[in-house]
């Protein structure tokens, strides 16, 4: 079921938009990307197109709270707060497009990035041409609703094994859940998700912009440096202030061996 | 750069990604699509991330990901 959809434009021209869109993370937006992985790049002999796939690794979005009363699974990978994303993306530097899908057990995010051109743009993609204030890159987002209560493809091998194990200890709340029917479940699953996913999808775009702006100021190497700034707020530098927390978390593990 | 879901392999993935950037900034974007510099680079980074993934069981996950991503493949361009 598709329950958002999004257009936006870009004052920057598509090359810049499509390497932002490799380099956004990290930003001051993407607090909650842990990881990011290449998991298989090729140049297609043919159509010379670059694909790319790859594999995010997130803090769940769901409250901790609902996280709770959710089936193990359904709040990501399992309850521990985390999930994967695995991202496919296809650039056509020729035409101009960039095509990407974005998908966890729960959702799939589409994007068309599409070039504009303008009157006094030429034809063909010159480097980044991060100079061109002139030229502008659309996109298009819709989000859909993919899970079904454990029919979804992704992440559904891990879900069975921690369902097989833990089948004992969740036999209660199963009882709670049964009560309910799959479609309420599922009614309240996709009102959190409406919310959630405009707020996500406006946070991508503010740290899209913030890498972009750092591309047009001072290039790759102006986003490299930003980045590692974000990096340092994020997870702490090799200063002090890690030392006090790895020596404190120390002293927490002691105490409870006690 | 972001980093990698198995630390070990931060070092060379700094690596590839800096040599993928340049690449595809400088030589990709501006038509020169054949060239394959970052092969090597990726070869090594992938080696250090798939033993990593076969460790956590995520190279089975994703393999079954890519498959049922396949069967919709087809769909997601024919709508673009």
């Amino acid at each position: 079921m598709k329950f958002f959809e999004n257009k936006f434009t870009y004052d920057y021209s598509f090359p810049a938009v499509s390497l932002a869109y490799f380099l956004r993370y990290p930003n001051p937006y993407s607090r909650h990307v842990l990881t990011t992985d290449v998991i298989d790049r090729y140049v297609d002999p043919n159509t010379r197109r670059l694909h790319t796939i790859r594999l995010h690794l997130k803090k769940s979005k769901v409250p901790s709270g609902i996280l709770k009363l959710l089936p193990k699974g359904m709040g990501g990978s399992d309850n521990s707060g985390q999930s994967y994303i695995l991202e496919t993306t296809i650039v056509d530097p020729t035409e101009g497009w960039m095509e990407t899908e974005s998908r966890n057990m729960e959702w799939t995010e589409k994007q068309h990035y599409q070039r504009i051109l303008t009157e006094d743009s030429t034809q063909a993609l010159d480097g980044l041409s991060i100079d061109q204030k002139s030229e502008q890159t659309t996109v298009r987002t819709t989000v859909t609703f993919r899970s079904r209560l454990g029919q979804g493809k992704f992440l559904s091998r891990k879900k069975a094994g921690f369902d097989n194990a833990d089948a004992e200890e969740e036999e209660p709340k199963r009882g709670f859940f049964s009560s309910l029917s799959t479609a309420g479940i599922q009614r309240t699953i996709e009102l959190i998700g409406v919310k959630r996913t405009r707020d996500a999808v406006l946070k991508s775009k503010q740290g899209m912009n913030v890498v972009l702006e750092r591309l047009r100021n001072g290039g790759i190497v102006g986003v490299l440096e930003g980045m590692r700034e974000d990096r340092e707020a994020a997870f702490g530098t090799e200063g002090p202030w890690k030392r006090v927390w790895l020596q404190g978390n120390g002293h927490a593990i002691e105490d409870d061996d006690k | 750069m972001a980093a990698s879901i198995a630390p070990e392999c931060n070092e060379i993935k700094e690596r590839y990604d800096t040599c993928f950037l340049k690449w595809y900034s400088e030589k990709y974007l501006r038509g020169n699509t054949t060239s394959n510099e970052c092969e090597e680079l990726f070869t090594k980074y992938k080696k250090c991330l798939n033993k990593v993934l076969k460790e956590r069981g995520i190279d089975t996950m994703l393999e079954d990901a890519r498959k049922s991503s396949s069967e919709t493949d087809s769909e997601f361009l024919r709508k673009s």
